[in-house]
């Protein structure tokens, strides 16, 4: 038995197909030249250094919620993936439940913000940001979404002002750094952090750009290119993949402080699990997330595995903990069909009867 | 702009003539007649996009490399599989990966470099990782590329061993000392690297041996892989899981630590050296930068605590006179007014109540 039985008329008819629709394909991916990303309406409400926070228009026929939803993204990446097109969305689908959304954006660290740490990051941006909205919109407490990283940091801000924060919901966020699936956490045990914030202030977003990409570098640096010729012939599939493309590599630097203490308290030391994990002069104890969390994780998250995030339930305080598996990725969560229907309804459920 | 009349019009008809032509081209050479596949697919592709991409908007063109090198993987591999067809021992794709393997054996131990033998060629695949390593490196490096990354290893660092252990002499010998540390964080990278590289050949081998097996399962369960698409997404199902396997290793996890660390070491002495030399013209030096970023910081972090606790007691002593604090913290710059659209609704809110904190 042959177990390569290519024909060599089959073969060359394939390689003609290939080539044929790259030819004729290109044209679609020449003409898709500006990629916009952020779909919903939003303003402007409060600036700080670089970060902006915005808050999105509320949609016709909805009455919003009395207390304000705010997203906290991670520093990786950029947080347009919770609004990247119109119809994978998950700002939109908040906003259809009735949430009044704001989110943060960070923005793109240069090296003047190299000494920007994670208390100032914590206590001092994300503190503004809430101090704001319960200023201008006269609430005593905000719900809290956090994102990936952007849920550590919600966890920590919960913990040290819990008077602030009414719910907290956390998505594809990790607590336990160091279970065995976790690559990026396996990697990072024999960097030397010090050295390298030390010498190259902030981390350059191509470096966390190649850790990612090595998490599957075959699929992701090349099998998804050749997929993506089959694609070429639709200009809506070509625009969202480039779209989901800029996202991918729309990396800002890391603020080399805040790096350093990151890695090495949670990558390194595992300091939710450990504990001396210390904002300024105080130590985060998870204990004192008494508000009620919901805690969303993907089953196939080769980032953030399950295992890293589920911990959560038994180091929190609060006594109304609920768990949501979403059987997708770490992306998917926010862009698949099955994230719309599913993700974004629930959140906006679990909140309403809580707000 | 002309240039897009040109590009919507006569670049595009220009590339569809070119793709036309070359299939009727190549259908007369291998269709009918049953011709051996010989044609250089690779090299087509190749040359088209040489003559397309100096007309294509730089917003696109990164992409469309990345397609085009992808493409050109794929096309490698078919044509590996095509140039055989016609070779009865060849057909037999096992043989053809039992081939492979010795052809890597004998590559990986230095004992063959035969530029044009197709397993060879078809080794850039399991480089993609490094390739991209030595992509990011570069843009953070004032060397093009990884400049280091092909320089003969064993006897130059033999040599500068010895040549780093003469001590400096005279009025520079600070400097030579200097440039002796330099030399020995280059080599140090340059061993972490060619473990890196070790490390991937390894993996390229296993992966082989991985299609290897796949392929006798394939004969096993009485079947046959009888297209290149087919053929090629296995192939990435048997790296992908190779690699997978192996970088979850401690062995790895030390092979990556050491690369970049050995890197930032590098980086940090050839910081210090510029910082000499910025010290020496009189201008500011990244150190000196850093110090200052560091107090500035410090003191905004104060300022904004300040206040912060300014305005916590403007809200107490307002709240003791009955009034209602009538501004936002002064820490909090409101950039614009919430605008909200027509179609919005205002939240309901109750009215703000100032309360000592």
């Amino acid at each position: 038995m042959i177990p390569i039985d290519i024909r060599p008329d089959k073969l060359a008819q394939e390689m003609l197909d290939y080539s044929r629709k790259l030819g004729q394909g290109m044209e679609n991916l020449l003409n898709a030249e500006a990629i916009d990303t952020g779909v919903s309406p939003k303003q402007p409400v409060y600036k700080e250094d670089k970060l902006v926070l915005y808050r999105y228009d509320t949609p016709e026929g909805v009455t919003p919620s009395a207390v304000p939803l705010l997203i906290v993204y991670a520093l990786v990446n950029r947080p347009y993936m919770t609004d990247i097109q119109e119809d994978r969305s998950t700002i939109k689908g908040l906003l259809a439940t009735g949430q009044d959304v704001y989110l943060i954006d960070w923005g793109y660290p240069d090296q003047a913000d190299r000494a920007i740490n994670l208390d100032d990051y914590i206590n001092g941006y994300i503190d503004s940001c809430v101090d704001h909205l319960r200023e201008q919109l006269g609430v005593d407490k905000v719900n809290l979404l956090g994102i990936c990283q952007g849920g550590v940091f919600s966890l920590m801000y919960a913990s040290m002002h819990p008077d602030k924060v009414n719910n907290l919901v956390t998505m594809v966020t990790p607590v336990d750094f160091k279970t065995p699936d976790n690559l990026l956490s396996a990697w990072i045990q024999n960097v030397d952090v010090d050295l390298a914030v030390d010498t190259i202030g902030n981390i350059p977003g191509e470096l966390l750009n190649w850790t990612f990409l090595t998490l599957k570098p075959y699929s992701l640096m090349g099998q998804k290119y050749i997929n993506m010729v089959d694609m070429l012939d639709d200009p809506a599939k070509v625009k969202n993949f480039l779209r989901m493309e800029k996202w991918i590599f729309d990396s800002p630097d890391q603020a080399g402080e805040t790096f350093r203490q990151f890695t090495k308290d949670f990558y390194q030391r595992n300091g939710f699990i450990n504990g001396g994990v210390m904002l300024g002069e105080r130590e985060v104890d998870l204990k004192n997330v008494t508000c009620p969390v919901l805690n969303i994780y993907a089953l196939q998250d080769h980032l953030v595995p399950p295992d890293a995030s589920r911990p959560m339930k038994g180091l929190v305080g609060s006594e109304d903990y609920t768990e949501l598996a979403f059987p997708g990725g770490h992306i998917g969560i926010y862009v698949s069909g099955k994230a719309q229907k599913e993700v974004t309804p629930a959140i906006g459920k679990w909140l309403n009867e809580r707000s | 702009m002309s240039n897009e009349t040109f590009f919507n019009n006569d670049w595009f008809a220009l590339q569809r003539k070119y793709w036309d032509n070359w299939t009727e081209m190549s259908s007369k050479a291998m269709g009918m007649e049953g011709a051996k596949l010989t044609t250089p697919w690779e090299g087509a592709l190749d040359h088209w996009w040489q003559a397309m991409s100096p007309a294509a908007p730089d917003a696109s063109k990164a992409f469309m490399e990345k397609m085009m090198e992808q493409g050109k993987a794929f096309f490698r591999l078919a044509e590996t599989f095509g140039a055989r067809t016609g070779d009865d021992n060849a057909t037999n794709g096992l043989a053809f990966w039992t081939k492979a393997i010795e052809d890597m054996q004998k590559r990986f131990t230095g004992s063959v470099d035969d530029g044009g033998n197709a397993a060879q060629r078809m080794m850039s695949f399991w480089e993609l990782p490094l390739d991209n390593w030595q992509r990011m490196m570069s843009s953070m490096s004032p060397m093009p590329g990884d400049f280091l990354r092909n320089m003969p290893h064993d006897q130059f660092k033999g040599n500068l061993d010895r040549v780093l252990s003469a001590p400096g002499l005279g009025y520079t010998r600070e400097e030579q000392g200097q440039y002796q540390e330099l030399m020995r964080r280059a080599a140090d990278y340059q061993t972490a690297l060619q473990e890196y590289t070790s490390f991937y050949n390894r993996l390229g081998m296993k992966s082989v041996e991985r299609m290897g097996g796949y392929l006798q399962e394939v004969i096993d369960s009485g079947k046959s892989i009888d297209s290149a698409r087919a053929l090629y997404d296995n192939w990435v199902n048997c790296c992908e899981t190779v690699y997978a396997a192996e970088v979850a290793t401690p062995e790895y996890a030390q092979i990556h630590g050491r690369l970049i660390n050995a890197q930032m070491a590098l980086k940090k002495r050839m910081s210090i050296m510029v910082d000499e030399q910025l010290g020496a013209m009189n201008m500011p030096s990244r150190s000196e930068m850093r110090t200052v970023q560091d107090r500035l910081q410090e003191s905004r972090r104060e300022n904004k605590q300040l206040r912060n606790r300014l305005h916590a007691l403007e809200k107490q002593v307002a709240a003791l006179a009955g009034e209602t604090p009538s501004s936002p913290p002064t820490a909090l710059k409101a950039a614009a007014p919430v605008v909200a659209t027509p179609a919005a609704k205002a939240p309901v809110r109750r009215k703000p109540v100032a309360k000592p904190e």
